[in-house]
């Protein structure tokens, strides 16, 4: 297999960064009130591609906006006219500078959903115009844990384009997918080499990519078994655990809305005199009225029963039919829990009351 | 600030006595030193608790869910907390003979930086309004600041109905209306609020910056004369929007309008809106 690895500096990767925003649509983390969301960027300037991930929100809007206009109508005394639409997903070819890649690795977590029974036709379009162009992370954050998740991170092709910091400020990048060659050669990859902004790498890179990587690994706090959560969870279902260890969650569903890998919406319509829009937007399993049904009766009436809804989702019922959990180990619901519940913690804890 | 002893003290009487079912107060995740709120039912537990100025969260919080309701409740308050819950008290949300109350002289808690909270440098009541017992014995008389109006808030004031339409727009715009404000609020304890109807069209849940703007404001609104500057909404927005400018706006109208009202200062006192006063004015409406 041949490798195509170029190696640039600080320099060489802004002139590129900035390449990239004048000739595409390019998306990335924009800050406001000291929090990240991926928004379309016009200028370096603007958005910070290197933005820490405990501060950004992920880019899954971008795939799955919060609110999808599904539908127009107008009703009036002549008659009722219906459209379909979905502006938003009309785009053309879109890059996302600075995902990272536990947030990238959600959307391949994601496609196998959005290709079961139903394919998402506006889904598939977005991720086929997209290239995702991602910076490594150097370190792991305070709640991550996506080494102990059941993908091979280190040779993950969820980005198109992976940027590695090296050594001797050194910057490798490395095409990771077929589309991420394509795309580096509409970004005139040769010029760049000519001009001496990149260069082709040598054989010492991959090595230096990997030491980088074991460095990462090597510095994660958390760590657990998947297998054997896996295991112990689907036996536990009747658990009294579950009770306790939701106990002090407060169902504010931020971790849902947060989540890189939830898919659950719901629909609402928008009225004005005659017209409307109607709304896919986010919702989540933690809300009271989520499992309402017409004539009143909710099958999940009290809150640790959501509560185990959306962690069994995650770590059994998922995994069972689509063979991988639900979850990248991000750490963004806990990042963004009022009451600092971690979910690495609880699923450890609930887990861990189950004899082997 | 570190009270941790006295609470657990406290606690262990309260279960020894047989006064209360349930102790919510806070103890560490047990991976960093962030702290998360405890709900103790078993006495063996109380050497969990902690209590020191990572104590953040407003536990009154607890006392609307399932399994706190008709429970006997010993509950740590720090000032802000115990005005929530005096409010409660007066809504009849909660029955006081329920409660044991533990308070706390708050010094002041830290947000996710370390940097003491704004709303803790502002704060007039750092002493709780109200309390069974004290962890430190009776209140200290520490010096509180007496009622300022935020600087924000000042820099609100001074805007036109349109530059500040477009100043709150432009926080809305970043609302991604998972309504963890709302959830999070001590004060908002509706079995169905307004702004979660899933069948209006004014109020539904759709991410746009009118569908925001609809339900932040009606939610301040309704918080108009309640709030009491805890900041927990703002602690559960993932999008760290500054909601502190709806409330504290709403505080100072009411605070010059409505006789120097403060939300929840006094046991028994009712919100501005629901008491009738010759002296209020009836020039404005909110």
């Amino acid at each position: 297999m041949s490798v195509e690895l170029f190696v640039t500096d600080k320099a060489g990767l802004t002139k590129f960064y900035e390449a990239i925003i004048s000739k595409n649509e390019t998306y990335a983390p924009v800050e406001k009130f000291g929090k990240y969301d991926f928004k379309r960027v016009s200028s370096l300037d603007a958005c910070n591609p290197d933005a820490p991930i405990a501060q950004t929100l992920s880019a899954k809007p971008l795939f799955f906006p919060r609110s999808a206009k599904i539908m127009k109508y107008t009703a009036d005394h002549s008659g009722t006219s219906v459209k379909e639409t979905d502006e938003d997903s009309l785009a053309g070819k879109r890059v996302i500078l600075g995902m990272k890649h536990c947030d990238a690795r959600a959307l391949q977590v994601l496609d196998k959903v959005y290709n079961w029974d139903y394919i998402d036709t506006d889904y598939q379009r977005r991720r086929e115009n997209t290239v995702i162009i991602s910076t490594r992370c150097d370190k792991a954050g305070t709640h991550c844990f996506c080494t102990s998740l059941d993908y091979d991170v280190e040779h993950s092709d969820a980005m198109d384009v992976a940027i590695v910091n090296g050594t001797d400020g050194k910057i490798f990048i490395e095409p990771r997918t077929e589309k991420g060659k394509n795309f580096l050669k509409e970004m005139n990859i040769e010029q760049r080499i000519s001009n001496n902004e990149f260069q082709i790498a040598d054989e010492t890179a991959p090595e230096a990519i990997k030491q980088h990587y074991e460095a990462f690994a090597a510095s994660f706090r958390l760590k657990m078994d998947y297998k054997e959560v896996n295991a112990k969870l689907s036996k536990i279902f009747d658990s009294p655990e579950f009770e306790n260890v939701s106990a002090n969650c407060i169902s504010c569903n931020t971790c849902a809305f947060v989540c890189p890998t939830c898919h659950c919406f719901k629909i609402s319509d928008e009225k004005v005199k005659d017209t409307g829009v109607r709304y896919k937007s986010y919702d989540s399993c933690n809300n009271g009225y989520f499992t309402l049904m017409a004539g009143g009766h909710n099958p999940r009436p009290v809150k640790y029963r959501r509560w185990r809804q959306r962690t069994l989702h995650k770590f059994v019922y998922y995994k069972e039919r689509f063979g991988e959990n639900l979850c990248v180990g991000c750490g963004k619901c806990t990042n963004s829990c009022p009451v600092n519940i971690s979910i690495f913690e609880v699923v450890n804890q609930v887990s861990e009351t189950v004899p082997v | 600030m570190d009270y941790t002893n006295q609470i657990r003290e406290i606690a262990s009487k309260l279960f020894a006595e047989g006064k209360i079912d349930v102790f919510v107060g806070y103890r560490m995740t047990g991976f960093d030193e962030n702290q998360v709120p405890a709900l103790i039912r078993d006495p063996n537990e109380v050497s969990k608790l902690v209590f020191t100025d990572k104590s953040v969260f407003n536990l009154t919080n607890y006392l609307k869910q399932d399994h706190t309701r008709n429970k006997r409740i010993g509950l740590v308050v720090k000032g802000c907390d115990s005005r929530a819950l005096n409010l409660l008290l007066t809504e009849s949300q909660v029955k006081r003979e329920n409660l044991h109350i533990v308070g706390i002289p708050c010094k002041g808690v830290v947000d996710e930086s370390g940097n003491k909270m704004q709303n803790c440098i502002e704060c007039i009541f750092p002493n709780p309004v109200v309390f069974d017992e004290m962890v430190d014995g009776t209140p200290t008389g520490s010096e509180a600041p007496s009622y300022q109006v935020n600087t924000d808030i000042r820099n609100i004031a001074a805007m036109n109905l349109v530059e500040r339409r477009a100043c709150f727009e432009e926080v809305f715009e970043s609302c991604i209306r998972c309504n963890a404000c709302r959830h999070s609020c001590p004060m908002c304890y509706c079995a169905k609020c307004c702004i979660d109807q899933e069948t209006s069209t004014l109020y539904h849940g759709a991410n746009t910056t009118s569908s925001a703007f609809h339900a932040l404001m009606t939610w301040s609104l309704h918080l108009a004369g309640r709030c009491v500057d805890c900041r927990n909404c703002e602690k559960a927005c993932p999008s760290h929007l500054p909601l502190h400018l709806l409330h504290k706006w709403n505080e100072q109208v009411i605070y010059e309008n409505f006789q120097e009202h403060l939300a929840g200062v006094h046991e028994g006192d009712r919100g501005a809106f629901y008491k009738y006063n010759m002296k209020d004015p009836d020039d404005f409406i909110m």
